[in-house]
């Protein structure tokens, strides 16, 4: 198990909620590989959570092991008190868990409202998807300023606004973001960290694989430091910045 | 004109099922006219009429060629298999149409939409059961499948159709428009062809279910994390792609004569047609199947059938050297 670098964490924010996710020592495997060996974190709700670790560490595959993209060989996880435990991808996200993948991929043929419309594939109510893209137009002004506009036309940093705001249509209760802002231009970086302030401050629940360990940890209530597919610590985020092992091992320091 | 004395075109199934090609391209005037040409290495003179409802008759083939080779296109885009069968659907239209036709005394046009609907029926089969588990496989597998589903499909034909040509005389003649003969069959078919494409392009640009087969078109991963059921998604297609192409089947069973080994030709055209317009294009799909059908007519008016035969091969080689992205194709 993790080594925890302070104090139980989890009452800091939540009271006497129990973890709206919980992902219980899962193993995970791409064919042969095995990548994930036990690892378990929980997410309450209203946290931002950040898994941080080197390349390698299985950060992504925690994700898409949560999202039904690979099925764990053992373990299980837990959503909203229900295993959602291999279940598909998309009746995960029906259960009110988005997705943002890695590399701001974006329908790049259809336009910015057809994106979000998609992102609310899953729901049916058409004036709740009007409102739903409403505010996502207020999160992201920029989206709301060229609706027709393809998306493949979009510079990387928009695309990127257009992966989250389509996430947020189906109006999740969790939002998994995988490296909201790797290959992005510093000016993009700065604003994705920006609207993850804004959404947390919002009263989302997030949980964020980040290459930036520093600026995900700074925003994040808490972290899980992964290492070679194991867990290694887990803390409130200003302790794991602040911890010498994890800069040692991770950050460089 | 020649053209003006157009008496209606005699069906030479004797030759291959592009030899009706002949008789419309060259605007059907004298009955000989058509195996004079055949001749290999006679050449003639044209005039400039001629060419004119040479192109035009083209376009009209093309339009039928592009409703066959959207199904097949938009199949490959869904799940990333080629469907080799794909010309075994398009013959079992056909076939479809010509024994409703000819032995339930069907109106061929009212044998369309029950050619259709049977074909989704056997695409839904095929994908839920054969099609599915190999998707996501190396590109072997799903070639190797539906191989050998176009295989045992064809050898069925024969064993239950005969190798023998049929035809479905229908709307046969021509009509007279600003001096030029054309085809009614050609012409119905034409239009036909269109109106289905246009209908599917429409659902797939603006239906929801259309923007969720564009969306698993385009990034399958993506669509799942939107909520899509990427299986239905693919299961829907499949049938479709059929449907499309039994629709095009029963056309070309009221233009040319049809045989069970139809649907190889024409799988030959499709993979021509998307080569041009370039994979995953639907509209390039479109102006592709048009380009191809005025290039085999005019090849065939120029020279003789057996070499329009292989205009879409020499499309195919062409176009891979010169232009591997197609001409309407996205950026890979």
């Amino acid at each position: 198990m993790a080594v925890e670098v302070a104090p139980a964490p989890g009452m800091r924010h939540t009271g006497d909620m129990p973890p709206i996710l919980q992902v219980q020592s899962i193993d995970a495997a791409y064919g042969k590989v095995q990548i994930l060996h036990g690892v378990s974190l929980d997410v309450y709700p209203g946290e931002v959570v950040s898994i941080i670790g080197p390349n390698g560490a299985g950060k992504s595959t925690v994700l898409k092991a949560i999202m039904g993209f690979l099925t764990p060989s053992a373990g299980e996880i837990i959503f909203d008190g229900g295993t959602i435990t291999g279940l598909r991808t998309d009746l995960v996200v029906r259960r009110g868990i988005a997705y943002v993948p890695q590399g701001r991929i974006v329908f790049k043929d259809m336009s910015v409202v057809e994106n979000l419309e998609m992102g609310a594939y899953a729901v049916s109510d058409k004036a709740q998807v009007r409102r739903t893209m409403e505010q996502v137009f207020q999160i992201f002004p920029r989206l709301g300023e060229r609706p027709k506009q393809a998306a493949g036309t979009m510079s990387g940093g928009e695309q990127q606004m257009l992966a989250m705001g389509r996430a947020l249509m189906v109006e999740p209760r969790v939002v998994l973001m995988d490296e909201p802002s790797l290959g992005l231009a510093p000016r993009f970086v700065e604003l994705v960290f920006e609207k993850i302030g804004e959404l947390k401050a919002g009263g989302m629940t997030l949980l964020l694989v980040e290459q930036n360990a520093v600026k995900s940890l700074s925003i994040s209530d808490r972290g899980y430091v992964l290492e070679l597919g194991r867990n290694r610590f887990t803390g409130p985020g200003d302790a794991l910045l602040a911890d010498e092992r994890v800069r040692r091992l991770y950050l460089g320091g | 004109m020649g053209g003006s004395e157009a008496r209606g075109w005699l069906p030479r199934r004797f030759y291959s099922v592009d030899a009706g090609l002949i008789g419309l391209a060259s605007g059907v005037r004298r009955p000989l006219t058509g195996v004079w040409r055949l001749t290999p290495g006679v050449y003639r003179q044209a005039s400039d009429m001629d060419v004119l409802q040479v192109v035009i008759s083209g376009l009209l083939l093309g339009g039928v060629y592009a409703l066959f080779a959207a199904g097949l296109n938009t199949i490959f885009g869904v799940m990333r298999v080629i469907n080799l069968g794909h010309g075994e659907l398009m013959m079992l239209g056909a076939y479809t149409t010509y024994y409703l036709y000819a032995e339930g005394g069907l109106n061929p046009l009212l044998t369309i939409p029950i050619a259709a609907a049977a074909m989704f029926g056997a695409g839904l089969v095929m994908q839920r059961f054969l099609v599915e588990r190999v998707i996501g496989q190396p590109l072997l597998s799903s070639l190797l499948l539906t191989f050998g589903l176009s295989t045992l499909l064809q050898g069925l034909a024969l064993n239950r159709f005969t190798a023998d040509f049929r035809s479905v005389p229908y709307l046969s003649g021509s009509i007279d428009l600003f001096g030029l003969a054309l085809s009614r069959s050609r012409l119905v078919a034409f239009g036909i062809a269109l109106a289905v494409t246009g209908v599917t392009y429409y659902f797939l640009r603006s239906s929801r279910f259309g923007k969720a087969i564009r969306a698993t078109s385009q990034q399958a991963d993506v669509a799942q994390v939107c909520g899509i059921d990427v299986r239905r998604v693919r299961l829907a297609t499949f049938a479709l792609g059929a449907a499309l192409a039994a629709i095009a089947g029963s056309l070309v069973a009221m233009i040319f004569s049809i045989s069970p080994e139809m649907g190889r030709m024409f799988l030959g055209k499709a993979f021509a047609i998307i080569v041009l317009g370039g994979l995953g294009s639907f509209v390039g799909a479109f102006l592709g199947a048009l380009m191809l059908g005025v290039a085999e007519t005019l090849a065939a008016y120029f020279t003789t059938t057996q070499l329009a035969e292989g205009v879409p091969y020499a499309v195919l080689v062409l176009v891979l050297t010169l232009r591997p992205s197609g001409f309407f194709g996205v950026r890979e």
